[in-house]
């Protein structure tokens, strides 16, 4: 085995830039032409298959190798630098490391490697004279002065004084983990990747690329502050009244970099992707770029609606969108393109993968992982796995991207499918307000809603949608109240007298139920059936509640020993929150024999106990909230039934071709979304999502059944991912389990309210249709009985007959052939229920005959 | 030609809520174990690859909820197992009386070829607990176990991680055994039978 070789690093934030680079990465190609190179060190050829894993390791992530190219240790001259030029090692801002660009001119250019290349050229020697450097302010010690008079001299050449500064480190030692700092020969470039500051992205940015086909770390240009770049601003406004750069763009830090490179090398902008320029192209550089798509893409290429404000320089095609999201996503397609071919994933195709030049590195670097090597024997597993970190990688982008506010816009930017692009469009136009909706409602603002007699001064309506769309202020207590509402303890049109009459009661009616299962469980008055069922579910309330949110600090603790003996969890003890989650659930087991406690509920009853923070309270909350969760536990699972095959019809008509795959993959009992169903997302959110999520399901604004408009959001949001990897029942099963806690809440309510519009729309279209005075004939599919000959005979003659059906319904109706498509969409009694705003609560009997209690 | 073959041995875990089948699967995959975690919803699997007999073979190992009323939707993952693990809590005598209906509600949901030899592994989970506190004794177990057609028995602890290797061993081995006799007798992602058995989910939902 070899030693292991230097390698670029590229840190786990890397995702976006490198991938982006991979493109324009011409690796295979320079390899063998390396003008007056010949004789550099490591790394230059592509990555050796036979490499150690082990320098692939986690811990030594944070590190660059800088290209190797060093000089004596006395002076360099500083020609130019840029103050406040961030490296974003992590998504999150404090991470961020604060630096200058500098283009520095080495004392000695390199003329002792003259002879080394017979190709070299003059122009491509007096290039390696010059360092393109990035280093972090932290490093420059006593030369910080310097870089910052240089960055703030005229810059429109380089000063007249001259600067020297230590060379910067060019060498491979480990400068420290998380030290980004490098400098490369400008001879050793090969393009610049260069996104100016858009919408979507507040600091414009600069990706080097080596000709060695790696990627430093991407550079974020902080015009807003560096002074040289404000004071450079303000200049070009006083003097030319145009703040705009050379291509038209407003001028930010980024434009005096190529400024400074084009006076000593040729800076060439590419003519395939204008965000890359090309530095000392070739001729065969030219030719690969010149006029084709560099960027491979592929047909599932998202389309990406155009956002305002986009960078000018983009061209029309791509307009809106920034290069590197652009490329990120291409990318992504690309990968998951080239993994659906390897679908047997043999350890040879791995490795023909981990050494495919034009995999990004962050890819080739996942699959020398030990962990992906392990899967690679396990078929089913690596696709899973594969699946979860393609997605992943799309989420990484979004949240790179959320650095600015969360508006509509950005929501449709992720959307990789046209849903609801129009609808929101719509929405938003007709109500400009929308925004102001969107906003949690305050405890001022709902008391705003009610008169002096606590009775509500504006519509039911009103109120929900408020909640609906913005939920409730999480942490001044509005909740306590609303939710009281929300679950139908008060009545909407209640004045504040009749509320508190409410509470009295309610009070007395919790405390009389206790009392009746405190006397049960003495007295064991019942039949010999009943006590061992008591027993049984008392149980089982024990050991749930034990096992409900105990990571939330309320359900926490284990400060007071168990009352009984004779628990399991007698030893470790309890506290006074747990005891009352015990207490309400089987006072709900006796207030609702025919049902009983069933595992889920405590799931249910936790949110509501710890907002409302009163067990009288809670326990009828939880009443209230189990009014339409009933059916979720029926004994027969009738309720859980009709959800899924109404989710099956919404999927088959919202989404054909993703129900046809799921069809494929056996997987249409769509059991995968059971337990979200069943408790209302309560494992797949996180706790302070699952309060938003549910007040906004509790309003039935839209629908009462609107959780599976959810369901349907997060199906749609993953599509790509499922219909790509996924081909069995237990493979989608596995990735949508694991979706659990990653699941992000604004924008899937914001999809689902998109999918819910279409869904509504889509049943309004067939309807008009369907009650189109047609002939009666054409009401219903005949049957193919002698429709043959006839067929051919069509008098239309029109596009020829798809399929039989089609072509045998035209010979029976004289025209309208489109009124076919229509009827073969039928709305389901299922689906047509969605529309509906009323609670399905089941009666009595139905809960005796399939609750599966006592009684 | 076998031998290159892919194995996946699909092991269903049944057994009453809170007796610890997380906690077994988790302890044996993971090598972890934790008191906290939540009653199980629906199904989940894990999957583990084992050396069997000198064979590579991957086991699925699924996790189900232990209320009743919850295995009726459980019929999409009951089928094709190759081994089916009921688990019981030994401080808990209701938990071991219910192994019978657990096994019969298995026969009757999975339907295997041959239900006489299909392979079962029976759990005794919790020995950590204080000795005064058990309610099951391996001998009544063990007695109960002979009675079934000689049912393997072992006791385990999740907690502390006592027999659950072992177990699970013998439980991979069965497995694979049992996936043996199936594809000689050529029974084995038959379309028709899937065909078949599609429909009758139709009706079911």
């Amino acid at each position: 085995m070899t030693p292991p070789q230097p390698q670029p690093r590229i840190p786990p934030t890397g995702t976006a830039i490198g991938t982006s680079s991979w493109a324009h990465s011409p690796a295979a190609k320079h390899s063998h032409n390396m003008p007056g190179h010949a004789q550099r060190t490591p790394p230059d050829s592509p990555i050796s298959s036979s490499a150690s894993f082990y320098d692939l390791s986690d811990g030594e992530e944070g590190e660059y190798n800088t290209i190797m190219h060093s000089t004596s240790g006395r002076g360099v001259k500083l020609l130019y630098s840029k103050s406040k030029v961030y490296v974003h090692p992590t998504p999150s801002s404090k991470d961020n490391i604060p630096g200058f660009i500098a283009l520095i001119q080495q004392k000695e250019p390199a003329s002792d490697r003259r002879g080394s290349s017979s190709s070299s050229s003059s122009r491509a020697n007096k290039a390696s004279a010059y360092l393109l450097a990035w280093l972090p302010e932290s490093s420059l010690g006593n030369s910080l002065d310097a870089y910052l008079k240089v960055d703030l001299s005229d810059s429109s050449s380089p000063p007249r004084q001259s600067f020297l500064v230590p060379p910067p480190p060019t060498s491979t030692h480990n400068l420290g983990l998380g030290t980004y700092a490098f400098a490369v020969p400008v001879s050793d470039i090969y393009s610049l990747l260069v996104r100016p500051p858009s919408i979507g992205w507040w600091y414009g940015s600069v990706v080097i690329n080596s000709r060695a086909g790696n990627s430093l770390p991407a550079l974020f240009f902080h015009d807003d502050e560096c002074q040289s770049t404000i004071l450079q601003k303000k200049k070009r406004v006083r003097e030319s009244f145009d703040p705009f750069g050379e291509d038209g763009g407003t001028f930010w830090g980024g434009d005096e970099v190529l400024r400074w490179l084009k006076r000593y090398v040729v800076v060439e902008k590419s003519g395939a992707d204008p965000s890359v320029f090309l530095i000392e192209p070739t001729a065969e550089d030219r030719l690969g770029f010149g006029g084709k798509p560099v960027t491979p893409t592929s047909p599932k290429s998202p389309s990406i609606p155009s956002g305002q404000g986009a960078a000018s320089q983009s061209t029309k095609k791509d307009a809106g969108m920034d290069p590197l999201t652009k490329a990120l996503k291409q990318a992504r397609w690309s990968f998951l393109e080239k993994m659906s071919q390897v679908t047997t994933f043999t350890r040879r195709t791995a490795q023909d993968i981990a050494e495919n030049p034009k995999i990004p590195p962050q890819v080739r670097r996942l699959m020398k992982n030990p962990e992906v090597q392990t899967l690679q024997d396990e078929f089913d597993s690596a696709r899973v796995y594969l699946a979860r970190w393609a997605m992943g990688m799309a989420e990484q982008s979004e949240k790179e991207r959320s650095q600015r506010i969360f508006t509509a816009q950005d929501v449709l930017e992720m959307e990789e499918s046209d849903v609801g692009e129009f609808e929101i469009l719509d929405m938003e136009a007709a109500n400009l307000s929308l925004q102001d909706k969107r906003k949690p409602v305050s405890m001022t603002e709902w008391k705003g809603f009610f008169d002096a007699s606590g009775k509500l001064k504006v519509t039911v309506d009103e109120v929900k949608e408020r909640i609906f769309l913005g939920g409730l202020d999480p942490s001044d207590g509005v909740r306590k109240e609303a939710w009281l509402f929300l679950l139908g303890l008060y009545a909407w049109d209640s004045t504040a007298d009749e509320r508190k009459a409410v509470i009295h009661s309610k009070r007395d009616e919790f405390v009389k139920l206790k009392g009746a299962w405190w006397e049960r469980m003495v007295d064991a008055s019942g039949t010999a059936e009943e006590n061992d069922w008591w027993k049984e579910q008392k149980g089982r309330i024990e050991k749930d509640v034990h096992r409900t949110d105990r990571q939330i600090p309320l359900f926490e603790g284990e400060d007071i020993p168990h009352p009984d003996r004779d628990s399991p969890f007698a030893e470790v003890g309890t506290n006074v929150h747990l005891e009352q989650m015990k207490d309400m659930l089987l006072t709900y087991n006796e207030y609702n024999p025919t049902l009983g406690y069933v595992q889920g509920m405590s799931d249910l009853l936790a949110p509501i106990y710890a907002v409302e923070q009163d067990d009288a309270i809670a326990f009828w909350g939880f009443v209230g909230f189990m009014d339409r969760m009933e059916r979720n536990f029926l004994r027969d699972q009738s309720g859980m039934r009709t959800q899924l095959l109404t989710l099956d019809h919404l999927v088959q008509l919202m989404d054909p071709d993703l129900y046809l795959h799921l069809q494929r993959a056996d997987s249409t009992n769509f059991f995968f979304f059971f337990r979200m169903l069943l408790v209302w997302y309560k494992r797949e959110f996180e706790w302070v999502d699952v309060l938003r999520l549910w007040e906004s399901l509790w309003t039935d604004f839209l629908s009462s059944n609107f959780h599976l408009f959810i369901a349907l959001a997060i199906l749609e949001k993953h599509k790509d991912v499922i219909m790509e990897h996924l081909k069995h029942f237990d493979e989608v099963l596995k990735y949508i389990n694991e979706l659990s806690n990653s699941i992000d809440l604004p924008s899937t309510l914001l999809r689902a309210q998109y999918l819910f519009r279409r869904f509504q729309r889509t049943v309004e279209a067939i309807d008009r249709k369907q009650s189109f005075p047609a002939p009666s004939s054409m009401r219903q599919r005949k049957p193919p009985a002698a429709s043959d000959s006839t067929a051919a005979a069509a008098p239309q003659g029109k596009t020829a007959p798809a399929n039989k059906g089609k072509a045998i319904a035209a010979t029976t109706a004289n025209d309208v052939p489109d009124e076919l498509e229509v009827e073969t969409k039928v709305i389901s009694p299922e689906l047509r229920s969605l529309l509906s705003r009323k609670v399905e609560k089941l009666d009595h009997k139905t809960v005796v005959e399939h609750g599966g209690g006592v009684r | 030609m076998a031998s290159r073959k892919k194995v996946l041995l699909k092991v269903i875990i049944l057994g009453d809520s809170g007796v610890g089948k997380t906690s077994l699967m988790n302890q044996y995959v993971n090598k972890k174990f934790s008191a906290s975690y939540k009653a199980t919803i629906g199904a989940d699997f894990l999957t583990k690859e084992v050396m069997v007999d000198d064979r590579v073979v991957t086991m699925q190992l699924w996790d189900t909820a232990g209320q009743e009323r919850f295995q009726s939707l459980g019929v999409a993952f009951y089928r094709g197992a190759d081994c089916c693990v009921l688990v019981y809590d030994v401080n808990n005598s209701k938990s071991f009386d219910t192994l019978d209906s657990w096994r019969d509600e298995f026969l009757v949901q999975a339907s295997p070829r041959d239900p006489e030899n299909f392979p079962f592994v029976v759990l005794g989970n919790k020995i950590d607990v204080e000795e005064n506190k058990r309610m099951v004794t391996s001998k009544r177990a063990t007695a109960f176990c002979q009675s079934k057609g000689s049912i393997p028995y072992f006791e385990t602890s999740a907690k502390e991680a006592m027999g659950v290797e072992h177990a699970f061993e013998i439980i991979a081995q069965n497995a694979l055994a049992q996936e043996e006799s199936e594809e000689f007798s050529g029974d084995f992602s038959d379309p028709i039978d899937i065909h078949l058995d599609r429909e009758n989910d139709g009706c079911a939902c």
